[in-house]
């Protein structure tokens, strides 16, 4: 059994009172699936930015999170980041599932990094760098991770303004051999054995 | 070998990759070698980078439904049922309660076909052939099984946003009861051989080590985590489909042995209990399938435009073979395409622990360690030895051969 | 089958992913199992191209993956063959426009033989081979 636990909404209101005016807003979620209808646990918190790291800290003092994945998404104005964490785990119908969202304006992409205090977070901040275009202060191995190494600077994948992928970069794969029916037929008409080489 | 003949003690940089298909991230080992051992270990993952998530972004959602069930091959039911949680959350789509055991049902099928895929694969990087081939040969039974009731053998297409798309009728029941009695039987097969073999045992054992507080802070999921001595498993802490009615218990290796060492023995410990768990969670389901329909909105114009008004975000979460899988997913109300859309798959999240296993260790061992994370198959493909400005390949059957090799030399010795 | 007298010698395979969703990889992988027992005609994967006569590719070569194909295509002797497995080869499939995309399989090596399906059957897989060694025996004969 896990020592302390906390409801929900004490969770809640201990985010508030730790972070006051930092907390911006909180929701639970509850959701069933099967025959008993078992309800699971999620928590949706957003934050100011600049209270990201003390909320992860705030977190581990619980029990010590899994991150599962940063995720995040263009919302015109701004970059949104959901970092989605797991406490309580190990238990049955235990675990929690706590997202923490954040928004970084784009005139200021930057946000801290949490993998001082989650060293496995460092896949995921290396991925929403490249991909989203933010700035993560202080990680400890910013290179690039999935995107190949000749891919233009200042094209974020998954951006939908100005930034994201040009048409000009997309390449339509089923127009391969599209006029090639054509050109055989003309060919086959020259000579048969003009494909075999 | 390349590597015996080297004076001087520089280390020597080492390649492998990129050929590797493990999930949507192939991955390329860089090792620093010094005489035997492993001194430093980098990734360069991104070879098999597709773009899935932006391609998301042009299509509607049941198109996106075979793409999700396309990142993997071998985890496409756990894309796909992740995929159609996530969006559920979204749109607020009710599953009923028949496609709930229905998916539950597929989703322990491929974990018993990818368990004894990876234990096939494991014995092989081993050079244990016999075992390779048994656990192959009843692995295609288990993927007849698989075409038998959705009528593919891989890419079943069988989820569909709000449920199934087929169902399971009791004159099917036989047909796989008989089967999961075969897996039964060879399950204990499995064992003996793994646990009674001590060359093998000799090569697993305190072999790619990764303690709890690795597995825990380097974010590890599955069996990786759970070898570690990690009880964490979605399907007991968060559970969903019919796992909620079942009481799943994560499974850790001091179930069978009183110990947990989080090696690549224990590994194959907590994969091999994992069959035995799943097929008691088809017997299970198989019994108690509830009655009803099997789709929340059956017509697809329907559930189309459902989707298109939908607004909101969900994520969905699903214990896949090779660990947790999750997604995120974001509708908004002016466009039909999601707004968003993240995929985490499994071995995204143990990247890091190769690292942490690998450090320290034999060449030889590398096939194995690598291996009993359960990345995909061809992952130590290729192998080059940068050797002082020359470059030596090491293809994946000299990796294989070494490995072997030293299988051979425990025996005999 | 036959396996005609130009054949003088095994046909072997190399597999190259050149970013596939795996699908097609098991399928391949599965061809090769006792269940389908493809060595009694003597095909059988290698593990270097340098020792094979067909490459099989999978997947729609992703722009990182592009430069390592051709290089195993190179790296093959002649006469080789090159065989694509899978829809997302020959035309993209369900990954048919993309950022990260140098493809499908016949915009970088000249192709042979094509295998449809996604996956294709480890029967289609087989009848491709079969397919390839014929195109072999007649570009041999023809020397
Ligand atoms: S053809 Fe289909 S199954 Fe094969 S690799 Fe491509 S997407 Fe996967």
């Amino acid at each position: 059994m896990i020592a302390n636990k906390l409801s929900p909404e004490q969770i809640i209101e201990k985010f508030k009172a730790m972070l006051g005016k930092a907390v911006l807003a909180g929701e639970i979620i509850r959701r069933a699936e099967g025959r008993k209808q078992a309800a699971n646990v999620q928590i949706w918190l957003t934050l100011d930015k600049a209270a990201l790291k003390a909320a992860v800290r705030l977190l581990c003092s619980l029990h010590y999170p899994h991150l599962a994945v940063i995720s995040g998404y263009d919302a015109g104005e701004a970059v949104v980041l959901v970092y989605h964490f797991y406490i309580y785990y190990g238990e049955w119908r235990g675990e929690y599932n706590v997202s923490l969202r954040i928004s970084l304006a784009k005139t200021d992409l930057s946000v801290d990094t949490i993998s001082d205090l989650i060293p496995g977070a460092v896949v995921s901040e290396r991925e929403k760098q490249e991909f989203l275009g933010v700035r993560v202060k202080d990680i400890p191995d910013a290179r690039r991770i999935f995107l190949p190494e000749d891919f233009p600077e200042g094209v974020f994948p998954w951006r939908q303004d100005e930034t994201g992928i040009p048409e000009s970069m997309v390449k339509k794969l089923y127009e391969a051999g599209k006029n090639e029916g054509e050109k055989r037929r003309a060919a086959s008409v020259d000579s048969k054995s003009t494909r075999q080489e | 070998m390349a590597t015996s003949e080297t004076k001087t003690h520089s280390p020597i940089k080492t390649v492998i990759g990129p050929i590797h298909p493990a999930l949507k991230e192939p991955i390329k080992f860089i090792f620093e070698i010094e005489g035997e051992k492993i001194s430093k270990v980098d990734l360069a993952p991104g070879h098999n980078h597709r773009g899935l998530e932006w391609m998301a972004t042009r299509r509607n959602p049941v198109q996106i439904l075979y793409v999700a069930e396309r990142i993997c091959g071998i985890c496409s039911i756990a894309h796909s049922l992740t995929f159609c949680r996530a969006i559920e959350q979204a749109a607020a789509i009710e599953t009923p309660a028949r496609a709930d055991y229905v998916r539950t049902i597929f989703a322990e099928l491929e974990r018993i076909h990818s368990h004894l895929l990876w234990a096939g694969v494991a014995a092989l990087e081993l050079g244990f052939d016999t075992l390779f081939y048994k656990t192959w040969e009843v692995r295609e039974d288990v993927m007849d099984l698989l075409e038998y009731l959705s009528g593919n053998r891989v890419n079943y297409g069988i989820m569909q946003i709000g449920g199934v798309r087929r169902d399971i009728t009791p004159a099917q029941h036989p047909r796989i009861r008989k089967s999961l009695l075969n897996y039964t039987i060879l399950f204990d097969e499995l064992v003996n051989m793994f646990l009674e073999d001590s060359v093998l045992r000799m090569r697993c054992r305190d072999t790619g080590l990764l303690t709890r507080e690795e597995a825990l802070q380097l974010c590890t999921v599955g069996p990786t985590q759970r070898a570690s001595g990690v009880a964490a498993d979605v399907r007991q802490d968060n559970p969903y489909c019919a796992y909620g009615d079942l009481r799943v218990k994560a499974v850790t290796p001091d179930q069978l042995l009183d110990e947990v060492r989080g090696d690549v023995f224990d590994r194959i410990i907590v994969r091999l209990l994992e069959v035995k768990q799943s097929v008691d969670i088809i017997a299970q389901c198989l019994e108690t399938l509830p009655d009803g329909p099997l789709l929340a909105i059956p017509k697809i114009m329907v559930l189309l435009n459902h989707l298109k008004k939908a607004e909101g975000e969900g994520i969905g979460r699903h214990e896949a073979p090779r660990g947790e899988v999750f997604h995120y997913l974001r509708l908004t109300a002016d466009r039909e395409s999601p707004a968003a859309w993240k995929v985490k798959a499994s071995t995204y999240s143990n990247l890091l622990s190769w690292i942490k296993m690998l450090q320290g260790e034999q060449v030889a061992d590398i096939p194995i360690i690598v291996a009993s994370v359960d990345p995909c198959i061809s992952c130590t493909d290729r192998v080059a030895v940068i050797k002082q400005g020359k470059t030596a390949v090491y293809t994946q059957e000299d990796l294989r051969r070494i490995s072997r090799e030293k299988t051979r030399r425990l025996r005999q010795g | 089958m036959s396996i005609s007298k130009t054949l003088n010698k095994s046909l072997w395979v190399y597999h190259v992913n050149s970013g596939s969703c795996n699908g097609c990889e098991i399928e391949i992988v599965a061809t090769l199992t006792p269940r389908y027992d493809p060595e009694r005609f003597g095909i059988k994967l290698v593990g270097t191209p340098r020792h094979a006569d067909v490459i099989l590719i999978t997947g729609p070569v992703t722009k990182k993956m592009k430069e390592k194909v051709l290089r195993v295509y190179h790296q093959t002797p002649d006469p080789k063959l090159v065989m694509v497995i899978g829809a997302c080869g020959i035309s993209g499939g369900p990954f048919y426009e993309s950022y990260t995309l140098a493809g499908p399989v016949d915009d970088v090596v000249p192709v042979d033989v094509y295998v449809p399906g996604c996956p294709p059957r480890p029967e289609a897989i087989i009848f491709g081979v079969v397919t390839a060694l014929k195109k072999l025996e007649e570009i041999q004969s023809k020397k």
